[in-house]
């Protein structure tokens, strides 16, 4: 089923991993909660990056475009719909045998290096080939090259989708 | 001040975390006086300063992120703006990020009443190198647009010289236009064109008003006029089908909108800014695996800070007032005196002063950490990392903090509720805070465990209380939410603010405040409390204090048929009568009303180890003591909250020492 979604799909905001970011298209239907979020500054259109999930779960801290921060409840989240921009590697969202651009390497100095190493920079083409494994074989489009990554690099890269759609 | 001075009112108006109480303490310094909003459990804030050769009455109005009400607070606000518009609206602004305000900004802006705009925070953003460009806000806004920083008082002669040209020439305010969906703007043109032709007398914009129409559901209530009312009527019904959202995030759709674009002019190219302090923080203390230990260390610091450093405090306290007791009872002049004023003057009054006097060093403590949690934004943080856990009571994360104190004293815990964000959560936390076990019941529980029980089994007795305790609070808590006590749930969606370094200023301050408050409000009721109690326990005058003879043992002979079924003699409950005082006391008590030197003794002889306990789950359940009612009712503002919490933990004492005792006297216990 997942492998039939375009890229502009719509997901509620709960499905996306920490460091992912989003554009929200609807704030749910929860007369209350969609009038807070409003007069708070977050709307349609409004740009989200979701930080962190709290420790005990249930509530997340996301930032808006606008730079401020918000604590988040789940259900909440769950009834908010947006399109993704951008996601770790790792994340459910990541279509096999789809291309993204690499948005972001989160991580120091050596992490960048060792990437480089592999081909792996800024703006580089990628495709996974396959989820749910320990090494996780990435195609890299642009420089017509295969190579694996641990799960704890990979959690490190974040994507964006190439869309038709254009965002603004 | 010159009272024939000319008195104008300004309304302090800004959404939360702008600075908006520290600019009020500023511009008023200590002429403050507090009181309550109509109808609800919400502080008022007022102050009086001169300007020039007006009498300026400053209204500081709570915290609200827009007009068009979703919190408790917001309606207050509304309705302020609807029913007396003040002469001059003060918006505050935070310079760091002007958008998240914006919007409620406009929003005023809308409403045609003079207005000025202070920019708060400007010292800071300065320090980041980010320069403002507050002409074109101005512009925009088509009111003063002055730069201030509360918290260093920097620009305030600027903001009161605009406020001083600002009343000595009201011109008319031209009224920024914000683009909306046409159909909504047709909307507003003609209702406010219905609002032209009828006779409602208002000084704010029509459009506005309008506006302020189409959110609600009681047009009649808000203007009287049921023309108007039929028209926005039916605008509600059309626009309900025509647009995808409701009003009000229409609305505030279009103000972000422009509010957005605003952001951009002011900010030219530089980039929004962002805070590395903050997020470098914040992966520290919100971090998956440390966040937590960090939150139970600083939680314990923050117990100990505030009862570690209070109560030697607090023994300083009681032994300074035992001992001037003693010396002026000692004085011939109160030696002349009967006895009976004699006792009047030293277990009434002076015991009663004694007992405020007591609650005086943890207060400030309590107030001086807490304003350190809040100012440096910790206090969201808290929020976050206990959301899930109070979620489920109901409660919103800061009322972890609340309900954690309360196990050092229900007093400054009851008081602490006022940073939690919405009325709702005050109400229920205030209603939770009563069943946490205090220290001043652990003194009970220690004395009696000792008398009836073997030093092997005396703590695990403790330790079974402290768990009756948090059952108490958490079935509380899920019974309180089932059935909706302290009004409907809001919304939880919470700012997390940048860290900010408190000042000792702002601290001190608050604390300041939050003492003389207590003392003005609580404290006269706690000293009547005391009297009530003494006057029980010595009339009629000539017979032996708390004997059988005096009121307060009739009363405890009448009660004890209520009792009786928990094993609970007239003796003890004379002695809970007391402990209604402070909890301290209730030992003492004991000991005067058997009468004897061997209390343990006499009470061993005289009470089962069943009936102790019985005894015990009673003190810990039922109504904690004076100061904590009366901290209830002077937080709350409301009797009715203040009533149901005492007969609310009676009637909890009083079916869990039933139960209990019973069965086990069932199970062969005695």
């Amino acid at each position: 089923m997942r492998n039939k979604m375009t890229t502009a799909q719509h997901i509620p905001v709960s499905a996306l991993q920490p460091q992912s970011e989003c554009i929200i298209r609807s704030l749910g239907h929860d007369e209350k909660t969609a009038q807070r979020l409003a007069q708070m500054g977050i709307l349609p259109g409004t740009h989200l990056r979701i930080i962190r999930v709290a420790p005990l779960g249930g509530t997340i801290e996301v930032t808006s475009g606008q730079g401020q921060s918000f604590a988040l409840r789940q259900q909440d989240v769950a009834a908010m719909v947006c399109d993704p921009i951008s996601m770790p590697l790792t994340s459910e969202l990541v279509i096999t045998g789809q291309t993204y651009r690499v948005r972001v390497l989160l991580g120091g100095k050596t992490f960048l290096k060792r990437m480089e190493q592999k081909g792996l920079r800024e703006g580089a083409l990628v495709q996974i080939q396959q989820t749910g494994v320990k090494h996780i074989p990435v195609y890299i489009v642009d420089m017509d090259k295969q190579i694996e990554l641990g799960k704890g690099e990979a959690e490190k890269i974040i994507v964006e989708v190439i869309s038709h759609e254009s965002f603004s | 001040m010159n009272p024939s001075a000319e008195s104008v009112t300004i309304a302090l108006a800004s959404i939360p975390n702008a600075g908006k109480t520290t600019l009020f303490n500023r511009l008023t310094g200590s002429a403050q006086t507090t009181g309550n909003w109509p109808g609800v459990s919400i502080e008022q804030k007022s102050g009086i300063f001169p300007l020039g050769e007006y009498s300026i009455a400053l209204i500081d109005l709570p915290g609200a992120y827009a007009l068009s009400p979703v919190t408790e607070e917001e309606q207050v606000v509304r309705d302020y703006f609807l029913g007396s518009p003040p002469d001059i609206i003060l918006n505050v602004l935070d310079a760091r990020n002007l958008h998240r305000g914006l919007g409620l900004t406009l929003q005023m802006a809308l409403s045609g009443l003079p207005m000025v705009v202070a920019v708060n925070m400007m010292d800071e953003t300065r320090r980041q190198g980010i320069t403002l460009d507050l002409k074109a806000l101005a512009q925009h806004l088509g009111v003063p647009v002055i730069e201030i920083s509360a918290k260093t008082g920097e620009g305030l002669p600027d903001l009161k010289e605009a406020l001083y040209e600002v009343i000595k020439h009201p011109e008319k305010t031209r009224i920024p236009h914000i683009s909306c969906p046409p159909l909504l703007e047709k909307a507003f043109l003609q209702i406010s064109e219905a609002i032209d032709q009828s006779n409602i007398d208002t000084r704010l914009d029509h459009s506005f008003l309008a506006m302020r129409l189409l959110e609600t559901k009681n047009q009649v209530e808000l203007t009287g006029n049921e023309k108007v009312a039929a028209l926005t009527r039916k605008w509600q019904s059309r626009l309900k089908q025509s647009l995808h959202t409701s009003i009000p995030v229409a609305c505030a759709g279009c103000r972000f909108n422009a509010a957005r674009g605003l952001t951009m002019e002011v900010l030219g190219e530089q980039p929004i800014i962002e805070d590395k302090l903050s997020q470098r923080l914040d992966h520290i203390f919100l971090h998956r695996f440390l966040g937590l230990p960090i939150f139970v260390l600083l939680m314990f610091l923050l117990f100990q800070g505030v009862y570690g450093l209070g109560a030697p405090l607090q023994e300083t306290l009681s032994v300074a007032f035992d001992r001037g007791g003693s010396w002026l009872s000692s004085q011939t002049m109160i030696l002349s005196l009967s006895a009976w004023l004699q006792s009047f003057l030293f277990d009434g009054v002076w015991q009663g002063m004694a007992v405020v006097t007591s609650f005086l060093p943890i207060i400030a403590l309590f107030f001086l950490f807490m304003s350190l949690i809040e100012d440096s934004g910790y206090i969201a943080r808290v929020a976050f990392l206990m959301d899930r856990l109070m979620h489920k009571l109901g409660l919103d994360g800061k009322a972890f903090i609340s309900i954690l104190l309360g196990y050092g004293c229900n007093v400054p815990a009851v008081m602490g509720t006022r940073i939690l964000s919405s009325s709702y959560s005050r109400i229920l936390t205030m209603l939770l805070i009563p069943f946490t076990l205090c220290t001043a019941r652990l003194q009970i529980f220690v004395f009696l465990t000792a008398i009836f029980f073997t030093p092997a089994i005396a703590p695990w007795i403790i330790i079974s209380l402290y768990g009756c305790s948090f059952a108490a609070v958490i079935l509380t808590g899920l019974v309180l939410k089932l059935f909706r006590i302290g009004g409907n749930p809001e919304p939880f969606i919470m700012e997390i603010p940048p860290y900010r370094l408190p000042t000792l200023r702002s601290v001190t301050l608050r604390t300041w405040y939050e003492m003389k408050d207590f003392l003005s409000r609580a404290a006269t009721l706690i000293m009547a409390g005391v009297l009530i109690v003494w006057l029980l326990s010595h009339m009629p005058a000539d017979v032996p204090p708390a004997s059988t003879a005096t009121w307060a043992g009739q009363l405890g002979q009448m009660l004890a048929q209520i009792f009786q079924p928990l094993g609970i003699d007239w003796q003890e409950i004379v002695a809970l009568l007391f402990g209604f005082i402070a909890k301290e006391i209730v030992v003492g008590s004991l000991a005067v009303i058997y009468g004897g030197s061997d209390l343990a003794g006499q009470m061993n002889s005289h009470i089962t180890p069943l009936q102790s306990i019985s005894f015990m789950l009673f003190c810990l359940l039922y109504t904690p003591c004076i100061a904590t009612i009366a901290a209830i009712w002077s937080e709350s503002r409301s009797i009715r909250i203040t009533l149901l919490s005492l007969v609310f933990g009676l009637g909890i004492a009083w079916i869990t020492s039933f139960v209990f005792y019973q069965s086990g006297l069932l199970l062969g216990f005695h």
